[in-house]
């Protein structure tokens, strides 16, 4: 049995302490936003937070969560569904295509700006190179950080409703 | 820039028009519909409990339904793999509507014969056939809706979704609603139905005062006669098309909550996971297999040996891939003998080397080709190589199936939900009614996912265990045992005249799908031409890459060009402009590409500049990639981007599909490669089959011109073919080395 | 005529509508035990020291293979690491950070490293596999100790 925080709210499991976070989160727990992508840590695509730090899910055995807080890209809004910054940033540059890379990329962004609130182009480049993005969307992703950082003004599609 | 054509072609518009709207009529089955769900007998009967069973929900006709909230929803047949197309069709549709954007959403059509895309597939098939004069319309309609409903014609590529489906069926099923609703509303309120007007999904008759939402008359609009001629707008009436309007599927998007394939649950059962390992080498079988460690193994609830395929099914995917790891099997010999990627383009140069200057099956001929070469005052020869690619999709690919008392219900990820249901029939020996085909958004398409073979496999799993279970491939599986862009080489010999002009051109390749005319340039004016396939064996197995042919024959012909120009001593911008005479629309987006770029400015030290220009799926692209040598490995500064897809219907949507066409293309040409090793795919994950990274990824800007409201292109695909062409001639630009086989970064290790 | 895909797409499709059918069924179909029915957990016992550390190592499989001879993947071999130099396995393409390093991976190294893989070798190319648990990694230490020819 593995005791742990997800979301913030406690979970216990059942599991072979030696499964991926990544597993449990998604066959146990039901929360498949946390996406598999290569199995081996090198697509970013299953980044979750443990404790406060991105680590990815698919290569972290959930024996390393015992009495800690993981943050899944389902916990990253508000209470009350309230977008946090990063996410409305992602809406406002429409960033997103296929969009299955994009909870990692989202979740790594936020790490970086807690960290690193006013980062420079090569401070994202570095931080972000972890995630792949088969679309393409990289050009998006980094304006959209800039714009939750407040470093440039949101673009602002033409239609909001 | 989002401008509009200068001068409306409202004749032709009109014509277009009638005929689109005819289509949607016969698509329904002889009448757009009417009453769906109240009438016994009429083919549409059945589509009210299959796509509008909510609540006061009415279904106007079988592209929309109206809710008693006044919630328009629009019925997209084609799927969503992150190139926006649920968005861009309900955009055209609502447009047409007058509906209020805040209250449309979208809803994924069921795989049902009834949504299959005739427009779509007649656009492949018979494109002549859309010129034909309207009395002949009704006959070619019904007879393309048959053909696809016969070729399980659900399908979504060619970056045709907008210029088919969207231009030729939801733009009308929204004109023709947007009647029907006047019609109730004129007939309720006995007045003339010239006087009602239409906004924000609300009717109005300003000589009484009298309003009403959409919702109020939805019943009996849908007891209207569908009008013959609905009236479409004009592009200075457009009011959603055009426009940066957000897109519908991404909220979901960064909140977690999009359901893509991989996330299929079955309602009510708890779900088993298979982790499958396909042979090695295309064509063999599974020899001998070796379970005995794997089946003690925690969660293990059955070993498979498929023939073609192992599989292990486990209580969670990661015990089922742990067991799998622990069979060990033995194949049996391949019949090929091409072993290595040597072997591979061996075959290639011998298949060249055997047609010579004239031999292979010809695509194009034109005027004189041995003369004219006789004749040139120079010539220049080149041979090109590209190499295998795997797609790699982000989501791998994977497939959830419950097989049970004759039925099977799948869940999977697939640009082609008809087909797949046909194949994964077929392999259970069921009729295709039996099978029901649940198809989320893609992680990912491009062209991977019009293939089934995936969804085979799990059914044959499922039809095995009897119970529910989601299979799912490992990256390394993706990566090794798919299908793949095919390897290809191709010759050129260029003859120039006295002037310096490419008066003769001779080429010849190894490889030819689709598009048919992606080996030929026909908007460069060369008065004489051959060009010809000479056919040679593929060791892998071939699916459409993204851009298919155009993902190799752009690389071949936009670098043959450059060296061409070279030749002539003339800058590769001067030497394609003096080209494009016949072509106004290529050299208006050639010319913007390098106004964007600063083309005549001469760039840093060790940069260099490379342009390409091509025509895909009915747009036109030209790329300028800047790229900085002077570290002696290529690191991409910018990319220029100028596009004319005719018109662009959300433009932030047309520049997210070049940007991403752009990463993708420029990813296959420095780093892609799948090459063979004693028969088998040598890469297998993302550390030796690299993509394209953040800190790799230059700063791209795009520019659209609209160029043609009436013909309109495509968006997907083709932001990819120049990309390779023009960081290669930048290369040689930086450097002066030429590369002439892909991928790039391979030379600079 | 040209080959195009997509016509090969639609005649695959009508030749599946027409064509009869043939079944491929399982070559050999091993069922161990029907779904829903708790396995019976297989946990080392506590002082078994290797055990549980082989059973720790799972996850570390996904990128290294301790078997004698085995292939390296994402990450080196590691059967025989403790003990050796670090970024001394022949044809493994090392970060230049953990080839310079100048570690011998003795047992107290190893435990330094899988705590905090980028602390102890900042450079390194292992982003994940960092194991936070001292009891967890004295056990994967074991198992790796166990290993040797």
């Amino acid at each position: 049995m593995v005791k742990f925080t997800i979301n913030g709210k406690a979970a216990s499991v059942e599991a072979d302490p030696a499964m991926p976070i990544l597993w449990v989160v998604r066959e146990k727990l039901g929360l498949t936003g946390t996406k598999f992508g290569c199995g081996v840590a090198q697509c970013g695509a299953c980044t979750v937070h443990l404790d406060g730090q991105p680590v990815r899910s698919c290569s972290t055995p959930i024996a390393e969560a015992e009495g800690k807080a993981i943050t899944t890209i389902e916990g990253v809004a508000g209470p009350d569904g309230e977008l946090s910054k990063v996410q409305q940033a992602w809406v406002s540059e429409q960033v997103p295509q296929c969009g299955y890379c994009q909870s990692g990329q989202i979740m790594a962004a936020t790490a970086l700006l807690r960290d690193n609130p006013q980062p420079s182009d090569a401070d994202i480049d570095t931080a972000m190179a972890g995630n792949i993005c088969r679309c393409g969307t990289y050009v998006r992703i980094r304006a959209a950080i800039k714009v939750a950082a407040g470093l440039e003004p949101a673009k602002g599609a033409e239609l909001r409703s | 820039m989002n401008d509009m054509p200068q001068q409306p072609q409202r004749s032709r518009a009109a014509k277009w028009t009638r005929r689109g709207f005819i289509g949607a009529g016969v698509l329904a089955g002889g009448a757009l519909v009417i009453g769906v769900g109240v009438r016994t007998g009429n083919p549409v009967g059945r589509l009210g409990p299959l796509v509008a069973g909510g609540e006061g929900e009415q279904l106007i006709n079988s592209w929309l339904k109206i809710g008693a909230d006044n919630i328009v929803t629009a019925i997209v047949p084609h799927c969503e793999m992150g190139q926006g197309v649920h968005s861009v069709l309900a955009q055209m549709l609502a447009d047409e509507l007058d509906a209020d954007w805040s209250l449309v959403r979208v809803m994924q059509a069921p795989a049902d014969g009834s949504y299959v895309v005739t427009d779509t597939i007649r656009t492949f098939v018979a494109p002549g056939t859309l010129d034909a004069p309207d009395w002949l319309e009704p006959t070619w309609n019904g007879l393309f809706t048959k053909i696809a409903q016969l070729a399980d014609g659900l399908i979504t590529g060619g970056s045709s979704s907008i210029r088919t489906t969207g231009q030729r069926t939801m733009r009308i099923a929204g004109a023709a609603a947007r009647q029907m609703l006047i019609g109730a509303a004129a007939r309720e309120w006995d007045v003339a139905a010239a006087e009602i007007t239409t906004a924000n999904s609300m009717l109005s008759h300003k000589p009484s005062g009298r309003s009403a939402p959409y919702s109020q008359f939805a019943a009996a609009a849908a007891e209207q006669d569908m009008p013959q001629t609905p009236q479409m707008k004009a592009p200075e009436n457009y009011r959603l098309m055009g426009k940066d309007v957000p897109r519908i599927d991404i909220p979901d998007k960064v909140n977690g909550a999009a359901s893509f394939g991989i996330d299929a649950v079955v309602p009510g059962q708890t779900l088993t996971y298979a982790a499958v390992r396909r042979v090695p080498v295309p064509g063999t079988r599974v020899a001998k297999m070796d379970a005995a460690q794997a089946k003690t193994m925690p969660g293990v609830l059955q070993i498979l040996n498929m023939g073609d395929f192992l599989a292990v099914v486990a209580d969670s995917y990661w015990q089922a891939q742990q067991a799998l790891n622990a069979v060990t099997a033995e194949y049996t010999a391949p019949e090929s003998t091409i072993r290595s990627s040597d072997d591979q383009f061996a075959r290639f140069a011998a298949a060249l080397d055997a047609a010579g200057d004239k031999g292979g099956e010809e695509v194009i001929g034109r005027g004189d080709v041995p003369t004219a070469m006789q004749a040139a005052a120079k010539t220049v020869s080149a041979d090109y190589q590209v190499p295998y690619l795997a797609h790699a999709p982000l989501e791998p690919m994977n497939a959830t199936v419950w097989a049970r008392d004759g039925r099977c219900e799948i869940w999977t990820s697939t640009q082609v939900p008809l087909m797949a249901r046909s194949a994964a029939a077929k392999a259970l020996g069921l009729s295709k009614d039996d099978v029901t085909m649940h198809h989320p958004m893609l992680g990912g398409g491009f062209g991977r996912r019009l293939e089934t073979d995936y969804v085979v496999m799990a059914a044959r799993i499922g039809q095995a265990t009897g119970y529910p279970v989601k299979m799912i491939w490992s990256r390394e599986e993706d990566t090794q045992k798919g299908l793949f862009r095919c390897a290809d080489m191709s010759r050129f010999t260029g003859g120039l005249d006295a002037q310096g002009r490419l008066t003769a051109y001779n080429n010849v390749f190894t490889q030819r799908n689709d598009p048919a005319d992606a080996c030929d340039c026909a908007f460069y004016d060369i008065p004489n031409k051959s060009i010809r396939v000479a056919e040679a064996e593929l060791h892998l197995p071939f699916a459409a890459f993204r851009s298919v042919d155009h993902s190799q024959q752009a690389f071949f012909i936009e670098s043959f060009i450059d060296e061409a120009a070279q030749a002539a001593g003339r800058d590769p911008l001067e030497f394609r402009l003096a080209m494009l005479g016949q072509s106004p629309r290529h050299k208006a987006v050639l010319e913007k590409a390098a106004a964007m770029a600063g083309w005549n400015a001469k760039p840093a030290a060790g940069h260099g500049r490379g342009i390409a220009l091509t025509e895909s799926f009915g747009t036109i692209v030209a790329e300028v990639v800047e790229v900085d040598m002077s570290s002696g490995k290529p690191r991409l500064t910018n990319v220029w981007c100028a596009a004319d897809p005719g018109f662009a219907m959300n433009p932030d949507g047309f520049r997210n599909q070049m940007e991403g066409g752009i990463v993708f293309g420029l990813t296959a040409a420095l780093y892609g490669e799948i090459s063979l090793k004693d028969g088998a795919v040598e890469q297998s994950n993302f550390h030796d089959y690299k993509l394209m990274r953040m800190d790799e990824c230059p700063a791209i800007a795009v520019e659209i011109i609209n160029g043609d409201h009436v013909r309109l292109g495509g968006a997907g695909e083709p932001g990819l073919p120049p990309a390779a062409p023009a960081l290669a001639n930048a290369i040689f630009a930086a450097t002066g080395k030429r590369i002439r086989a892909l991928p790039l970064a391979k030379h600079f290790a | 005529m040209h080959r195009s895909a997509t016509l090969a797409v639609i005649a695959l499709a009508l030749t599946l509508t027409a064509c009869g059918s043939k079944v491929e069924d399982p070559v050999e179909q091993i069922v161990v035990r029907p779904p829903g029915v708790a396995a019976v957990p297989a946990a080392p016992a506590a002082w078994d020291l290797v055990a549980a550390g082989k059973a720790a190592f799972a996850v570390c499989t996904a990128c290294h293979s301790a078997e004698p001879g085995g292939a390296s993947g994402i990450g080196p071999n590691l059967h025989g690491v403790v003990g050796r130099g670090a970024g001394s396995v022949a044809g493994f393409s090392y970060s230049e950070a953990m080839a310079k390093s100048g570690l011998t991976w003795t047992e107290s190294e190893l435990d330094a490293f899988i705590a905090n893989p980028s602390g102890k070798v900042p450079g390194t190319e292992m982003v994940a596999g960092q194991v936070a648990d001292a009891q967890r990694r004295a056990a994967i230490i074991a198992y790796l100790a166990s290993l040797k020819n």
